[in-house]
């Protein structure tokens, strides 16, 4: 009982070892830890909800699978990242091919899938002005100040060299600075969705 | 032109930690749009940080599943591919320990082979020794042979001296007759010759 209690005070890469060593509930706790954050993650790479939701159980599964390849000398935020951009960007393939095969005409009157994001400018408005920035800006933001990740760590995550991060890091900012205005605090006319430039692959 | 460097210059510092240069510090003091910009892209960062919890709370829960160790067979476990695998690191040859020690290794191998090949001439074998000695023999045992080689090459030669001797005693005839005089040899072609 005593040791799960202690669980929840360990490192990711602590968790990591003992799950490579066989430790489910370590592995549960990491899944625990980050499910929400690679939710938000990923939910600015996909379409709905139920796709973010879908590749975050993948990306964790693949990890559970993958777990004795981990080398506790990285962190473990960069694997667990890189693994689901990498998911991310064969779904973003599957998926283009199969649209090219639906055809549109057979679809009908769709509703649009309801977010479950907030979209209301709350206690965390910089984010979501964030969210409106588009996919690449966002997802740099997030990596840099939500996972407190290096340039270096960002960039071997979305596959892009350091230049090309602190790049998109400028652009992120000069442009969420532009959305939310001086004060930082107030948020300008939000319009969650509205992309910005988008610089991705 | 120097708004836009100098708040790359501010964005520089803030991912880098480097300081901002005196040219870019300077128009950021004088510039009002570029200090707020500073301003704003240092609050942002602690803006973004002390939101983030706050924006996560606004994401519902949800369960992740297939995370028991049941559910995936040990045997899978491990068993990977090698893109998966890829710990997202450099290939092994490429770090620079292992580069070095390649390169070493390679130098040394280098070197062994050229050494060896320099100092080592190449030598006949028995049979080719054998064939050489037999024709330096065959030579040295047979002067009536190398005599005759001699004389054949001597005699071409004396024929060219008898052909050109002809043709001056044919031009000294025509003169003699075309200008009415006399022409004598002085001294008669030796026999021998």
């Amino acid at each position: 009982m005593a040791d799960h209690d202690r669980i929840g005070e360990r490192t990711d890469e602590e968790l990591a070892r003992e799950a490579r060593a066989g430790s489910g509930r370590s592995f549960e706790e990491l899944a625990r830890r980050y499910k929400r954050r690679l939710f938000v993650y990923l939910r600015s790479r996909v379409g709905s909800d139920q796709d973010a939701e879908d590749m975050v159980q993948d990306t964790f599964l693949k990890l559970y699978r993958n777990i004795g390849s981990y080398d506790p000398a990285y962190r473990f935020t960069t694997w667990l990242y890189t693994s689901a951009n990498r998911l991310a960007i064969d779904s973003h393939r599957k998926k283009t091919v199969m649209t090219a095969r639906v055809d549109v005409e057979d679809l009908g009157d769709l509703p649009e899938p309801a977010s479950r994001m907030p979209t209301e400018a709350g206690a965390s408005g910089l984010w979501d002005a964030a969210r409106g920035l588009g996919e690449s800006r966002f997802r740099v933001l997030w990596l840099r100040y939500g996972e407190d990740m290096s340039i270096e760590e960002i960039a071997a995550v979305i596959g892009r060299t350091k230049l090309a991060v602190r790049v998109l890091l400028h652009r992120a900012r000069a442009a969420l600075i532009e959305r939310v205005g001086p004060g930082m605090g107030r948020v300008k006319a939000l319009e969650p969705g509205v992309a910005g430039e988008t610089v991705g692959k | 032109m120097l708004c836009k460097i100098s708040r790359w210059m501010v964005s520089r510092a803030e991912d880098t930690g480097k300081t901002l240069p005196r040219f870019a510090e300077r128009h950021v003091k004088r510039c009002g749009a570029c200090r707020e910009f500073a301003r704003s892209s240092a609050s942002l960062s602690t803006g973004l940080k002390a939101e983030r919890a706050a924006f996560l709370d606004g994401v519902p829960e949800f369960p992740v599943r297939a995370l028991a160790p049941t559910e995936v067979p040990a045997t899978e476990r491990g068993n990977v591919s090698g893109a998966d695998r890829r710990p997202n690191r450099p290939w092994p040859f490429l770090r620079p320990l292992p580069a070095a020690a390649m390169a070493v290794l390679l130098i040394a191998v280098g070197a062994f082979v050229v050494f060896r090949i320099g100092r080592h001439e190449p030598q006949l074998s028995a049979q080719d020794r054998a064939a050489a000695m037999a024709a330096i023999k065959s030579v040295s045992s047979a002067p009536g042979e190398l005599g005759g080689v001699v004389s054949e090459a001597e005699s071409s030669l004396d024929k060219e001296r008898q052909i050109l001797e002809k043709s001056i005693a044919s031009a000294a005839e025509y003169l003699q007759a075309r200008l009415n005089i006399k022409i004598e040899r002085r001294n008669p072609p030796s026999k021998a010759s």
